[in-house]
């Protein structure tokens, strides 16, 4: 009698669970690097994504997205996640402005309970639920491997580096010359010790400099992001070498680059995949919640962009996301 | 004693009351308004976080006791967040040359009072205006810094300097980091300074009228030079802070942190003319802005509604300091 009453209650309760369990819904702060870059317009519009096709099966998931206040402040941007840790969000998406300085904010977090996936930049930490970002090295690579492939193995090629202590870009470059040295050993590299700096304007000067002395010399060139691809492009053009006569590799496409692509003064352009990170980000914390696995480590992909393929339908939607689609 | 005078001294007493009230009263609406939401309330108003909502202060608070003897003293300085970027970057260059973090903490405290100190010796000196000077002083220490630090962040080894700002246990109000100690006992000293000592009053009378003061025998200039010494190591102090923080010498750090501090005294009830102003204001300052900050997000307001809000409330102080000012003037007159 007593047994079958407390079945009774049993029963009671774990359909009452079921009922929240049903309505529970989850929190999720998505916090850039900044706001106003494309790049993170578009990890937004993933994180959009996510958010919709997860209502359409029936999580609700409300995503708040964050930027720090001050761009590319650090503190800025730890004041955020603390925040969000103290209000106790399911759980939080975080591209981190600085492979240490967020390592104990984020270590805060995941102790008072609140799990937190890292996207695009890493992290020197194992807190995190798991780190979803380009796999740089391979990026590199595959410019590597087109660049040689286009001078057909053999020829002077420049690489034109980012900047000091910039973790994504270094891969890329050591990417790119490892695939030069294990597939296309008959290739000289001529410079790969010069930096082209944060701006346009300093890319600039670093690529005139670096053409006035090999400008008749040499065939390849590779820049490891959108600012200095486009520098280069530029010195390029203005001493008469453009159009395919050096061959030109970039990363990232912006508008410019993919103008200048039109014109066939950039062969190629290694294009990552930013609302692929926001979309995973949000999927990996809700499957999480939901007790699911997630893998520690998940590659969102690069893809080589030229100007024979530019026009295919999936290129052009990686290259123009629908943003207007998810961001109202 | 007729009833004319009475009611202006009474009148006078609850004008000195809302003088002192108002910035508190400024800080408890504040926490009202985001209170409200029942649903925010339940997040908002816990002890773990207000334990974030002080840690985030301590910076600007630091800061703003050094800014507030400079405003009170008449000037201003621009100079701050860049004074912090570099003597973070100090110290993180220091720690990783093996100096013990006591020592480290000390000379990079220093640094920032070496600053100060020719910012005051130039303005002394060459009877400049303190904006201009520390305008230069802005561009020349955040060139230092970045020169310092060779255009990148050092990362500090890990020593206890780094545990000076962690939360420790998120999860509990208590305990309490350091540097939240620390801010408040330096607050406490520093109210005790500006109104119990001779260099206190001296500031208040350079601020209400320079020539007076020198007229009275004040030595102005050189009074000036402590000023800016001593605010100085303050900001010094917010660097090792931010040091901490980072767990990192950052020479991009704290761009515009100055106007931050600043706003922090003014919404504390100084005046930019210089002559008032006081710690208890400042710190509430401080932390009606950052109160302001942790609130907007916690209420899903877009980053850009929290800046323009911050925007609004230091106009509203400053409206309401003119307007006490104004009925102050007319009951004198």
């Amino acid at each position: 009698m007593k047994s079958r009453w407390l079945t009774g209650v049993f029963v009671l309760l774990c359909s009452f669970v079921q009922l929240f369990a049903a309505e529970k819904s989850y929190t999720i702060a998505v916090i850039p690097k900044g706001t106003t870059h494309e790049f993170w317009k578009s990890v937004n519009a993933g994180a959009m994504k996510a958010q919709q096709e997860l209502a359409a099966q029936g999580t609700k998931v409300e995503v708040i997205w964050k930027g720090p206040l001050r761009e590319d402040d650090r503190d800025q941007q730890i004041q955020v996640v603390e925040n969000f840790m103290s209000r106790h969000v399911s759980g939080i998406v975080l591209a981190p402005l600085d492979s240490q300085a967020l390592v104990k904010p984020v270590a805060n977090a995941v102790k008072s309970g609140v799990p937190v996936v890292i996207i695009d930049s890493g992290l020197k930490s194992d807190k995190m639920l798991s780190y979803i970002s380009t796999d740089n090295f391979k990026g590199g690579q595959m410019a590597g491997e087109h660049l040689g492939k286009l001078l057909g193995g053999t020829g002077n090629v420049i690489l034109l580096r980012y900047a000091v202590g910039s973790a994504s870009t270094e891969e890329r470059e050591a990417g790119f010359l490892d695939a030069l040295r294990k597939t296309y050993p008959r290739i000289k590299i001529v410079s790969s010790d010069q930096h082209a700096g944060a701006t346009r304007e300093t890319a600039y000067q670093a690529s005139q400099n670096l053409l006035n002395r090999f400008g008749r010399e040499v065939n390849g060139i590779f820049c490891p992001n959108e600012t200095a691809t486009i520098a280069m492009t530029k010195a390029l053009r203005d001493i008469g070498r453009s159009g395919g006569k050096v061959k030109m590799i970039g990363f990232d496409a912006g508008t410019q680059s993919l103008a200048d692509m039109k014109n066939n003064d950039v062969q190629g352009l290694v294009v990552q995949n930013p609302v692929r990170m926001g979309y995973l980000g949000v999927l990996s914390v809700v499957n999480h919640l939901q007790g699911k696995k997630v893998e520690k480590r998940i590659d969102t992909g690069v893809q080589l962009v030229t100007p024979e393929n530019m026009e295919q339908a999936e290129i052009k939607d990686l290259l123009h996301p629908p943003l207007d689609k998810y961001l109202k | 004693m007729n009833e004319g005078t009475a009611s202006t001294v009474r009148r006078q007493s609850l004008a000195s009351l809302w003088n002192t009230a108002g910035p508190f009263l400024g800080l408890l609406l504040v926490v009202g308004l985001f209170s409200l939401d029942s649903e925010v309330r339940g997040y908002f108003l816990t002890g773990r976080n207000f334990k974030v909502i002080l840690v985030q202060t301590v910076i600007v608070a630091i800061g703003a006791l050094g800014m507030t003897l400079i405003i009170v003293s008449g000037g201003i300085d621009l100079s701050v967040g860049s004074v912090v970027a570099l003597t973070s970057v100090v110290g993180a260059i220091l720690l990783n040359k093996n100096f013990s973090p006591f020592a480290a903490v000390a000379l990079s405290i220093s640094a920032g009072g070496a600053i100060g100190f020719l910012n005051g010796a130039i303005i002394a000196t060459f009877r400049m205006m303190p904006f201009i000077v520390t305008l230069g002083m802005m561009g020349i220490a955040r060139g230092a810094a970045k020169w310092l630090a060779g255009n990148q962040v050092i990362n500090a080894p890990e020593t206890s300097v780094n545990n000076i700002m962690s939360l420790v246990d998120p999860d509990h109000f208590l305990p309490l980091p350091r540097g939240v100690w620390i801010a408040a006992g330096l607050a406490v000293a520093m109210a005790i300074v500006m109104r119990r000592t001779i260099f206190g009053r001296y500031l208040f009378a350079i601020g209400s009228n320079e020539a007076a003061s020198r007229l009275a025998g004040v030595r102005v200039q050189r009074q000036k030079i402590y000023v800016y010494s001593l605010a100085g190591l303050f900001f010094g102090l917010s660097g090792v802070m931010q040091l901490s923080r980072l767990t990192q010498g950052d020479p991009t750090v704290a761009i515009g942190l100055e106007l931050d501090m600043i706003a922090a005294v003014v919404i504390g009830g100084a005046s930019l003319s210089g002559g008032s102003g006081s710690v208890l204001g400042s710190m509430i300052g401080a932390l009606i802005m950052a109160v302001l900050r942790n609130g907007s997000s916690q209420l899903n307001w877009q980053t850009y509604t929290q800046e323009i809000i911050i925007g609004f409330v230091i106009v509203l102080a400053v409206g309401l300091d003119r307007l006490r000012q104004k009925t102050r003037a007319t009951e004198a007159a």
